[in-house]
């Protein structure tokens, strides 16, 4: 791949080498003359022209045709001039000397025609196969290809291999806009055309033909991915033309199976996720389904009947609901963050105590915990982290909501700092997880199997999704003597900012 | 005479039940729907009390906060929902006294009200002069500080920190309002500083640091000193 971009190789026609084929032409010349003239005494005339012809058919494989003929008159008119008498003149003397001189022109012109065909014939069966080839090289290469970027850098090389002018390769941008490079303005307007009309235009293609440049479609079926302006061209270079569209061709055909590719990969995609999206509404209707269910019933329950309801039973209805309703706004406030994070960008972070957060949740959580099960051990000192506050603080109190929930003993809230970490842990006695490390338990709607007891089906998805949307991670793990620990790793920032210069 | 508060809220539920729960209280309650209505009512009578919902239709309210401070010092509570941190900071920073999460209860509001309008009377008065409660004691006069009868030395920024929030005891203070007032202008954005003191006062003035009494943090929005 990279031989070629160092060693370019132009398959179109050489260009004419005017002076070469003139040196070329005049050395044949010269060195007939010199051996004629050494060999003059012993020779005759026939001889010293079949030296003279024998130049010529040198020259007729070696220079241009033009040189060729030239060299045919030169050698005939040298011959005449050196050699035929009377000598030192362009006169002819005899009869048979002027025949002798007119075959030999016509010979000479006769075989600089033959071999200037067969040359021709040669090199463009060279250039064919040359043309071939490559054609097959990028088809090979594109078919490896996957993205638009890579085809059309592909389409760059080829071309570069294959036309000695300059072009220009303007793709179709996703928004249906032709990107045309900035320095080539000009050409817009001729690539737009070529697009409009699909059609190659300039010389020889039937179309525009007082163009310099071949304005070619990417075009595939209906599809057309761009267009090529390959400037600098013949109009009777026909094979050229027909191998720059080749290569269009090619290059069109693979941005179209890149595009339809995309489009399969995007219906694929849109499918799965309108899968997760209804187990995801399946499951959350079903969690806000029965606590709404246990509401209703108490509310109504105290509509209808609260004349015949006992105390006690009214005060139970209405902390039902009081219970339910708030059961209500944690899942609701889980689902909405999950959603949140999952289209959240980077988060803005700034400096946080692990110290306050962990004060602010149990200021908050001890409301649920009248018995005080939780035990804090924070020791004092800790560094700061970059972090949500709010997140981090959710996080926290959805792991403590949690074992409290599932746990009936006491609860250890413990932090630290571990091999350049933040590690905050807590720590239950709950006896519902299997043993083992379950993964399944971070998935949204998955619980641990306890019969008669609702959670907040999402509270430890969003506890995931807190802990790595900090960079960090939340695991789980089964404590000896039965319980879980949930282990909060967040990445301790190893540049804590300094205290303000008071 | 019975105090007055102004409900703004644009739900129609929500603000029937402010207004039955405040009104057995003993309040009188006036509601209106949005903040152009309100701003309207305000033109004619003064409440005692402002209770704002975030999140109404013609607008976020923070003009509204900032007219009413203008002219006048009634305390305004904010109404917001989890999610909106940033627009809740930006009322407390435009002036607004206190805020609640919804969902929040009956009695997590009254206890709100009663301490706004506790220290309504305190700032008409001179300045706060004494701060005591549960052991910790602050006299701004004498620039001392002592808990369950231990003088504390703090250092001078220390101190600066604690008197600013004991200024306003039982209310938040914001983030931005404490480094304006403790650092200066040029420090509004380095929260680092307040983490860093405000753990340094922990330390020194309560039983457990991890579950501060006096010292309390309001998640994203800034500390508040406990008060009876």
């Amino acid at each position: 791949m990279s031989a070629d971009l160092e060693h370019p190789v132009f398959l179109a026609p050489a260009p004419p080498r005017r002076r070469r084929d003139g040196a070329v032409a005049a050395a044949l010349l010269a060195a007939a003359t010199a051996i004629d003239l050494a060999l003059d005494p012993h020779t005759s005339l026939a001889s010293e022209a079949m030296m003279y012809v024998l130049a010529v058919v040198i020259a007729s494989y070696t220079v241009s045709r033009t040189a060729a003929v030239l060299t045919a008159i030169g050698a005939v008119a040298l011959l005449n001039f050196l050699f035929i008498p009377p000598r030192y003149t362009l006169q002819v003397d005899a009869q048979e000397n002027v025949a002798a001189l007119l075959a030999m022109l016509g010979v000479a012109l006769a075989i600089s025609h033959l071999a200037a065909v067969s040359r021709r014939e040669a090199e463009a069966a060279r250039l064919n196969e040359r043309r071939a080839r490559q054609l097959q090289e990028l088809a090979t290469e594109l078919a490896a290809s996957s993205t638009p970027g890579a085809g059309l850098l592909l389409a760059q090389r080829y071309l570069r291999g294959a036309f000695c002018g300059p072009f220009v390769i303007a793709p179709v941008a996703v928004d249906g806009e032709l990107e045309v490079p900035h320095e080539h303005a000009a050409l817009r307007d001729g690539l737009l055309a070529c697009i409009r009309e699909a059609a190659p235009l300039g010389p020889g293609t039937g179309r525009w033909p007082g163009l310099d440049a071949w304005y070619l479609p990417l075009k595939a079926q209906h599809h057309i991915g761009g267009a090529v302006c390959i400037q600098n061209v013949a109009a009777r270079d026909a094979g050229g033309l027909e191998h720059a569209q080749a290569i269009c061709a090619l290059v069109g055909q693979a941005l179209w199976r890149m595009k339809l590719a995309a489009s399969m990969h995007a219906a694929e995609e849109q499918s799965q996720w309108h899968k997760a999206q209804n187990t995801f509404l399946a499951a959350i209707s079903h969690d806000l389904r029965t606590p709404l269910a246990s509401i209703v019933a108490a509310a109504s329950s105290l509509q209808l009947q609260h004349d015949k309801l006992e105390r006690p039973d009214q005060e139970r209805l209405l902390a039902t609901i009081v219970e339910e309703a708030g059961q209500l706004a944690t899942l609701t406030e889980n689902t909405l963050q999950l959603v949140r994070l999952e289209h959240a960008g980077e988060l803005a972070l700034d400096w946080q105590s692990v110290e306050e957060i962990v004060g602010a949740v149990l200021r908050r959580v001890r409301a649920r915990d009248p018995a005080r099960r939780i035990r804090s051990a924070i020791p004092r000192g800790l560094p700061l982290i970059k972090g949500d506050p709010v997140l981090l603080a959710q996080l926290l109190e959805n792991l403590l909501d949690n074992a409290l929930k599932y746990s009936a003993d006491a609860i250890d809230l413990t932090a630290g700092t571990s091999g350049g970490r933040i590690e905050l842990a807590v720590h239950d006695r709950g006896g519902g997880f299997a043993a083992g490390d379950d993964p399944g338990i971070f998935e949204p709607f998955r619980r641990g199997d306890r019969s008669g007891q609702r959670g907040t089906g999402l509270g430890l998805a969003v506890c995931r999704a807190i802990a790595r949307a900090h960079g960090g991670e939340l695991t789980r793990a089964a404590r000896p003597g039965g319980g879980s620990s949930f282990v909060l790793l967040l990445p301790l920032d190893e540049r804590q900012p300094a205290p303000d210069p008071t | 005479m019975s105090l007055r508060v102004l409900v703004i809220e644009d739900d129609r539920e929500i603000r029937q039940l402010l207004q039955s729960s405040l009104g057995v209280e003993g309040f009188s309650v006036q509601t209106a729907v949005s903040a152009s209505e309100a701003a309207a009512m305000l033109r004619h009578t003064l409440p005692d009390l402002v209770l704002l919902d975030l999140g109404l239709p013609d607008g976020d309210g923070a003009d509204l906060v900032r007219e009413i401070r203008r002219t006048h010092t009634v305390p305004v509570l904010i109404v917001s929902a989890r999610h909106q941190e940033a627009e809740k900071v930006r009322l407390l920073d435009a002036g607004a006294d206190d805020y609640l999460t919804k969902p929040f209860s009956v009695g997590e509001l009254l206890a709100r009200i009663r301490v706004a309008l506790r220290h309504r009377g305190t700032a008409v008065a001179p300045s706060q002069r004494l701060h005591e409660h549960e052991g910790l004691r602050i006299d701004l006069e004498a620039r001392c500080v002592s808990v369950d009868g231990q003088p504390v030395h703090l250092t001078p920024t220390e101190y600066k920190l604690l008197a600013r929030l004991a200024r306003n005891a039982g209310k938040v203070v914001t983030h931005r309002q404490l480094l304006l007032d403790v650092w200066g202008a040029e420090f509004a954005e380095h929260t680092h500083y307040l983490r860093l003191y405000m753990g340094q006062l922990r330390a020194k003035i309560e039983r457990d640091p991890a579950e501060p009494r006096h010292l309390q943090t309001e998640t994203g929005v800034g500390y508040r000193l406990a008060a009876g």
